[in-house]
């Protein structure tokens, strides 16, 4: 130990790296390391085994001038989180897309927000800044200050260079380009199809249309109030993110939380599951034009919706978490109700689901298409449902588990053919497990406290939950009993680049299908 | 006289019912689906509201997006003359031709594939090459179809076919209800119904007809629509009058007029629920998947002449 702190040049980055994730006293370790060992490090570990799942710089770090990049690495069977820790000296640095594809978003959100160059990567173009922001703008670092709406128009600079996007090329190949205006009322987001007659031969993604700043917004804020600003982050995942950011919130200030308030999170949690649930089973149903097999699971949402109102107030769940606990109690009728509702609800939903397995029509829709294959799930860092739709036998609260997680018997739900078919199985399936699980804990919840008074603490802390759309990883930095720092990356931005291979070799027609099995977020993708 | 007066007459029956057998199809689905659905003459205030509009053109399109609106409407009403819904008038020459008939509506689909080419927008091209796919890959059928009718009615024209099966017994030849099944399968391909299309879709990668129209605005608008409610009051009628002809007056007298209008009403309104509940118990097949269904409708029309020439 000594003889690695004093010739660190020479140490052992891998085995140190690896016997963190073995230190069963620690869920999450920091690791200090210079870019010749970051490559190194990266150039030893098994792609299978160890998966980059996040990559983000914070500027000031623990007192330090300049920036840190932590790139979080996850183990497969490991519990705990290891964070390596690069103080950086210049502006540049090697990219590790080579090796990581899922670097790639990560480094280009960096360069974006930081104005770091990584040498190498094959795609610099700007990932969250359009073409509107000029050259040199950089919101995330602390000399730029958050005031009021920005244009890069008004700054009188040039906006940037216009964006390229991937070109196939041949005889027949054209393009097809959709949105950022769809025809429904959805989120906006660019798809630019390549196809030859109706199959397509490249997709590229172009998100990033609804950027808020979220990350810049909850700067300077106290922790209290930063729970709206995860909230926001995307609409119907306002749960899991809220409950991330206060998770993080608790560890940094060693906060207990009452059991009660974890019952009661657990069961928000999972109705957030099940309501999500329900609008991709539904959303698959209107996408393959069978209205009759949707309108159940539609019905059994809005009916959710409304005991989520009972429980806290508002239908998507917003309002009620607080570092600590619960902001206020959920009323005993609430309860009563949805003990009472949820037998009644696993025996429609199972109606609901037979109707669709007796339509071969929708079936045959189904089965087959958008294969997201296994192979791509580490590199691509696929998460959630979608990846264990392949056959990924991966969940947040099994493999990190938090709160009351520990103590509930989490059955996985894999799937094996990775179409959209396996995700509708699986969606259906994780539905009937999370009723199960909220009606095992509702007898167990006795009368108490739901909060302890938050006492906050300087200090950092990652943390992560299993939203609806799959792990979502929350890092949170208090100094001076503010928010310096939070970084926030949801399942959707990562599951967004499983989407483009899944399409590949599928028709056009299919596509709003393939999209609407995954149903990501794009508000969730673009903070 | 008697054939300018059945010109008035179908003329406005048609343009009259067209909208209302659109309304009852969406009806009937919305209750499949448990919902109350939009009032049923939601579509007649659709087309007055789009006439009122102004014309919106994209600066990308030519004189076809212009006069295609026209030239559709015009040659479906054209085509409405071949069928009689309510009074079967005596032959006149060149009227009531079922080849004719068949080419004056693919001449109106023509047009409005044009008219999706047009605008240059990718949706718009989409549209048109699909729709154009599937013409070509239905049409042999449709012809067969046809062949089929005529064989088994020993005549090509509309109105005549109309007066034979009125004429003669219920179900005067058991060959038609198997070659109504063919019918059936062409009304919902050409209509662009569930499973070949999505009436109701907002995803412009799945769309066939809507994305053909889908730059049109205003009365520009309300003229692609009635054509298109037209047409398919057009394949209800064939269907319906060579099946069931029961009530369609042959002689001009007001009580015979207001009698066949009630039962061809009452007659659409049953096609109507089974159009609705088809469409409700099915997803949209595979783009790829569809000639399949289209075999069907030949194999049966084949099957019918088969029939026919063996009894």
């Amino acid at each position: 130990m000594k003889k690695q702190k004093t010739d660190s040049e020479n140490r052992n980055i891998a085995g140190i790296c690896l016997s963190l994730f073995e230190d069963k006293t620690k869920k999450e370790a920091y690791l200090p390391v210079s870019e010749k060992e970051l490559t190194d490090l990266f150039h030893q570990l098994d792609k299978k085994e160890i998966g980059l799942i996040s990559l983000f710089g914070a500027e000031n770090f623990n007192g330090a001038p300049g920036l840190t990049l932590f790139y979080v690495l996850e183990k497969k069977d490991s519990p705990n989180i290891v964070l390596l820790e690069h103080k950086l000296a210049s502006g540049e640095i090697a990219s590790l897309v080579s090796r990581f594809p899922a670097a790639g978003w990560f480094e280009r959100e960096v360069q974006d927000g930081f104005g770091i160059t990584f040498l190498n990567a094959f795609d610099t173009r700007r990932l969250f800044l359009h073409e509107v922001y000029p050259d040199g703008f950089h919101p995330m670092l602390k000399s730029f200050r958050n005031t009021g709406c920005f244009s890069g128009r008004e700054s009188g600079k040039l906006p940037g260079a216009p964006y390229k996007f991937k070109r196939f090329e041949g005889e027949g190949v054209y393009e097809i380009p959709v949105g950022p205006v769809h025809a429904g009322i959805i989120e906006p987001g660019h798809f630019r199809f390549s196809v030859i007659g109706e199959t397509v031969l490249g997709l590229e993604i172009r998100m990033f249309y609804k950027h808020r700043g979220i990350e810049k917004l909850a700067e300077g804020k106290s922790p209290a109030d930063c729970v709206a600003v995860a909230e926001a982050i995307s609409g119907d995942e306002s749960m899991s993110n809220a409950a991330a950011f206060c998770m993080a919130v608790e560890r940094i200030s060693a906060l207990a939380v009452p059991n009660r308030a974890w019952q009661l999170r657990t069961i928000m949690l999972e109705l957030e599951r099940i309501y999500s649930h329900l609008g991709d089973l539904a959303g698959m149903m209107v996408d393959v034009a069978y209205p009759v097999g949707a309108v159940n699971f539609f019905n059994l949402r809005e009916e959710i919706l409304r005991h989520n109102k009972n429980f806290s107030g508002s239908r998507f769940l917003k309002g009620i978490l607080c570092p600590g606990g619960l902001k206020k109690d959920v009323p005993a009728p609430a309860l009563t109700a949805l003990a009472a509702y949820l037998p009644e609800f696993t025996r429609r939903f199972q109606k609901a689901v037979d109707l669709v397995y007796h339509s071969p029509s929708a079936i045959d829709r189904m089965e087959t298409t958008g294969i997201i294959n296994e192979k791509l799930i580490r590199p691509l860092n696929i998460t959630g449902p979608a990846a264990r739709a392949s056959g990924a036998i991966i969940d947040t609260r099994v493999d990190h588990p938090y709160g009351l997680y520990p103590s509930l018997n989490i059955h996985i739900v894999t799937g094996a053919k990775g179409d959209v078919l396996s995700r509708f199985n699986v969606k259906a399936e994780e539905i009937r497990n999370s009723a199960a699980m909220i009606q095992a804990i509702l007898p167990e919840i006795k009368d108490g406290p739901v909060r302890t008074d938050a006492v906050i603490k300087d200090g950092y802390a990652l943390t992560m939950v299993e939203a609806a759309r799959g792990q979502s990883v929350h890092w949170v930095y208090i100094k001076d009993g503010v928010i310096s720092r939070y970084k926030v990356r949801t399942a959707s931005f990562c599951n967004w680049q499983a989407i483009e291979h899944a399409v590949i070799g599928n028709i056009v027609p299919d596509f709003p299908l393939i999209n609407k099995s995954l149903n990501l977020s794009y508000a969730g993708t673009d903070l | 006289m008697s054939f300018i007066i059945y010109v008035l007459i179908n003329t406005v029956f048609v343009l009259l019912i067209s909208p209302l057998l659109m309304g009852l199809i969406k009806k009937v689905k919305a209750l499949a689906q448990g919902r109350r659905g939009v009032p049923l003459l939601q579509i007649y205030f659709l087309l007055a509201k789009l006439l009122k509009k102004e014309n919106v053109y994209s600066t990308n399109s030519s004189f076809i997006t212009r006069i295609a609106p026209y030239l559709n409407i015009t040659f479906t009403a054209a085509a409405s003359l071949f069928v009689p819904l309510v009074f079967i008038p005596d032959p006149v020459a060149g009227i009531g031709n079922v080849i004719l008939f068949l080419y004056l509506l693919v001449m109106a689909k023509f047009f409005m594939a044009l008219a999706g080419l047009d605008a240059g927008s990718a949706f718009g091209g989409m549209g048109s090459s699909r729709e154009m796919s599937i013409s070509a890959v239905i049409e042999p059928g449709v012809i067969i179809v046809v062949a089929a009718i005529a064989f088994v009615l020993k005549t090509y024209n509309i109105p005549q076919m109309f007066a034979l099966t009125l004429a003669s017994p219920i179900f005067n030849s058991a060959t038609l209800l198997l070659i109504s099944i063919s019918l059936f399968i062409v009304l919902i391909t050409e209509t662009s119904r569930v499973p070949v299309d999505n009436p109701e879709t907002h995803l412009e990668l799945t769309m066939v007809h809507e994305a053909m129209i889908l730059e049109y605005t205003g009365p520009n608008l309300a003229l692609m629509e009635m054509s298109h409610a037209i047409k398919q009051t057009l394949l209800m009628g064939l269907l319906i009058n060579i099946l069931f002809p029961w009530g369609l007056a042959t002689a001009l007298t007001p009580g015979g007029l207001l009698l066949a209008a009630l039962m061809f009403f009452v007659k659409s309104l049953v096609l109507a629920v089974i159009i609705g509940l088809f469409e409700s118990l099915t997803a949209k097949w595979r783009l790829f998947a569809l000639p399949k269904l289209f075999m069907l409708a030949y194999a049966l029309a084949f099957l019918t002449i088969v029939v026919e020439l063996l009894v």
